[in-house]
């Protein structure tokens, strides 16, 4: 997948024999890294890097969770946490970052998700000689390769050590508590008119299994497909997950009208869980797993 | 009316309309989820009364999401058809349809802000699509007379400008929307039908019966304003109030669909176009048959939407336009 998305972005400017190079280079990364894998760096360099922006929220949080908040020069207007990330240059919204406000803030690096499409984006950054970070975890391991990654390429790699470890503790608490629960049913939805929700491809689909929850759609294909109302409600959840407060305000916050008479509604079992834990695959992801843990099996955590 | 026509109306309409319920009943039995096919039969033929050893989820399926989904397609299917022939007829104009003239458009806008600005109460989106509906009909219209009188060129190159300017607005327009939303209206901007609103449903079927109905009304007087309005005005059209009453009813027929639905593009061009060709350009026959052959139209262009790629799903006007476009080019080539 990775493969085939990059390489006519890289190929025709390089002469031929670097063309071959890093054809070869992409095709080792994407058999080694695999298709479900985590962080996928496109280009390598020397490690020295003082001056770097953000264009997603949970690439902002992972800077300054491994301590590199200091070398952030930009962020997107997305990206409201933690508090300080707000003082730093805002370079467009994450589906259209400023390439010129990039540029003049002379970055060595520029950290991007692929969910924020920027192919064509990152080829013009390239051209002017920045690198570029791409990253799309697709489950909680790939979240912690991002914090790692990261954490090197901003010199900051043992604080990133410590904190990829304090992480997993959480998360291995959290699966060892709900370890033997019957796992619960849920429906995870996105929006609610038109339908959205989580599928194969998306790493909350991971969190939830972590937190003994079987999502209804875990084995649809893609990240976040538009979903069937009559399935949804054929799919009889137990329970419903409605990702909201966070950044997305009260949207989202009522259980759309084709699940009302499913057994999850009907039986009050609605959750309500900060979406910025959900849908940011950063240092949070851990307290949306909690979250999730507590609200589905709150007799694990007693 | 004469005998023949209205003989042949009558029998036309009888079965576009057989063909129409059999389509709600068939599509019906069609979804994602597998339903037992004799038993929603069964339950449909008692219009929702008995469950026929449908479980109670089945039943949901069938009567609560399936039908109505149904029933706003046929809804916005006969509002785009209809519309589409009266903007043709009056128009004078074959290429006239409420998308590729940005009606639709105009109504999205009004859509778009009684969402971003009135979010919670849903009878304004209708009110304010029919609004913009109607400014861009207004617009268009304006542009399209020049001193030389409305020439068929003029009035397409006034409705790419409006449709070009009203995107931009809707670009604009989603800029005031936080990003997590800015997805669903994509969907929704290219014509979708599952957020079917039940309070919107009945409103939605209404205006498309009486929108039919108005204009078949006139429909007498549309024939004679396809001689032309000097023409039409000295054999004793009002021209002036028929211009209003069609811009109107059109303007709310378009109004309610993509407050209900989005822009569902290529209905109301294909669909009289077809009900032209195979009945007559007399409007007394055609209006009709675009309403009931529109809504025939979209319930099955729908329903391969929902079904193609299920338990996942397509926006309808994406299908309407990959059936339509190609058509609408045959047309063009036979005629």
């Amino acid at each position: 997948m990775l493969f085939v998305f990059f390489v006519p972005f890289v190929a025709p400017c390089a002469p031929v024999s670097r063309r071959i190079q890093t054809v070869v280079w992409l095709l080792l990364l994407a058999i080694s890294f695999g298709c479900n894998s985590g962080a996928k760096p496109v280009l390598d360099g020397p490690a020295r890097v003082t001056r770097v922006v953000s264009l997603a929220p949970n690439l902002t949080e992972i800077v300054f969770a491994v301590g590199a908040g200091d070398k952030l020069v930009g962020r997107t207007s997305y990206c409201d946490y933690p508090p300080e990330a707000k003082a730093v240059a805002e370079i467009g919204d994450t589906l259209h970052p400023s390439l010129e406000r990039i540029i003049a803030l002379k970055p060595q690096l520029v950290l991007i998700s692929t969910s924020s499409q920027l192919e064509v984006f990152t080829q013009q950054l390239q051209n002017q000689n920045i690198r570029v970070f791409v990253t799309d975890p697709q489950d909680l391991e790939g979240v912690f390769k991002s914090i790692t990654q990261i954490g090197e390429m901003l010199g900051q790699k043992d604080q990133a050590d410590v904190l990829v470890t304090k992480l997993r503790e959480r998360a291995n608490a959290v699966e060892q508590a709900v370890k033997g629960k019957a796992p619960v049913r849920v429906f995870y939805q996105v929006s609610g008119e038109p339908l959205y929700t989580a599928g194969r491809d998306a790493f909350v689909t991971d969190l939830m299994h972590r937190a003994g929850i079987t999502s209804v759609t875990a084995d649809v294909p893609g990240a976040w497909p538009k979903y069937s109302n009559e399935s949804a409600l054929a799919a009889k959840p137990e329970a419903i997950i409605l990702p909201t407060g966070g950044s997305m305000g009260a949207a989202n916050s009522e259980v759309t009208e084709a699940l009302r008479q499913s057994p999850a509604a009907l039986r009050g079992r609605v959750y309500k869980i900060n979406d910025d834990y959900l849908t940011r695959p950063g240092p949070r992801a851990i307290d949306g797993l909690e979250a999730m843990a507590r609200a589905l099996h709150p007799d694990a955590f007693k | 009316m004469n005998r023949v026509t209205l003989r042949k109306t009558l029998i036309s309409c009888a079965l576009l309309g057989g063909a129409l319920l059999l389509a709600i009943v068939s599509m019906s039995l069609l979804g994602s989820e597998r339903l037992p096919a004799r038993a929603s039969l069964c339950a449909l033929a008692s219009l929702g009364t008995r469950a026929c050893g449908l479980t109670s989820d089945q039943f949901d399926i069938l009567f609560q999401i399936r039908l109505p989904r149904i029933l706003l397609a046929a809804a916005v299917g006969g509002s785009l058809a209809t519309a589409g022939a009266g903007y043709q007829a009056l128009l004078r104009n074959p290429l006239a349809e409420p998308y590729l003239l940005g009606i639709s458009n105009g109504a999205a806008v009004g859509t778009m802000i009684a969402l971003v600005f009135f979010g919670a109460v849903e009878w304004i989106r209708p009110l304010l699509a029919f609004t913009g509906a109607l400014a861009a009909t207004f617009a268009v219209y304006r542009l399209a007379r020049g001193r030389a009188g409305a020439t068929p060129e003029r009035l397409i190159l006034a409705g790419v400008i409006v449709t070009t300017f009203l995107s931009s607005a809707i670009v604009f327009v989603t800029t005031m929307m936080d990003a997590t939303r800015i997805r669903s209206f994509t969907f929704w901007l290219l014509g979708d039908l599952s957020g079917t609103s039940k309070a919107l449903l009945p409103v939605a079927i209404t205006i498309t019966i009486l929108g039919a109905l108005a204009l078949t009304l006139h429909a007498r007087s549309l024939n004679l304003l396809m001689l032309g309005e000097r023409d039409a005005f000295d054999l004793g059209v009002e021209v002036g109030r028929v211009r209003v009453v069609v811009f109107l009813v059109a303007s709310l027929l378009v109004g309610s669909s993509v407050a209900a639905s989005g822009s569902v593009g290529y209905v109301g061009l294909v669909v009289p176009h077809l009900a032209r060709l195979s009945l007559g350009s007399d409007n007394r026959i055609s209006i009709p048959a675009a309403a009931l052959g529109g809504a025939l139209f979209v319930i099955v262009a729908d329903t391969v939407a929902r079904t193609i790629i299920a338990p996942r799903e397509l926006p309808v006007g994406a299908i309407t336009a990959l059936i339509g476009a190609p058509l609408f080019i045959y047309l063009l080539k036979r005629v």
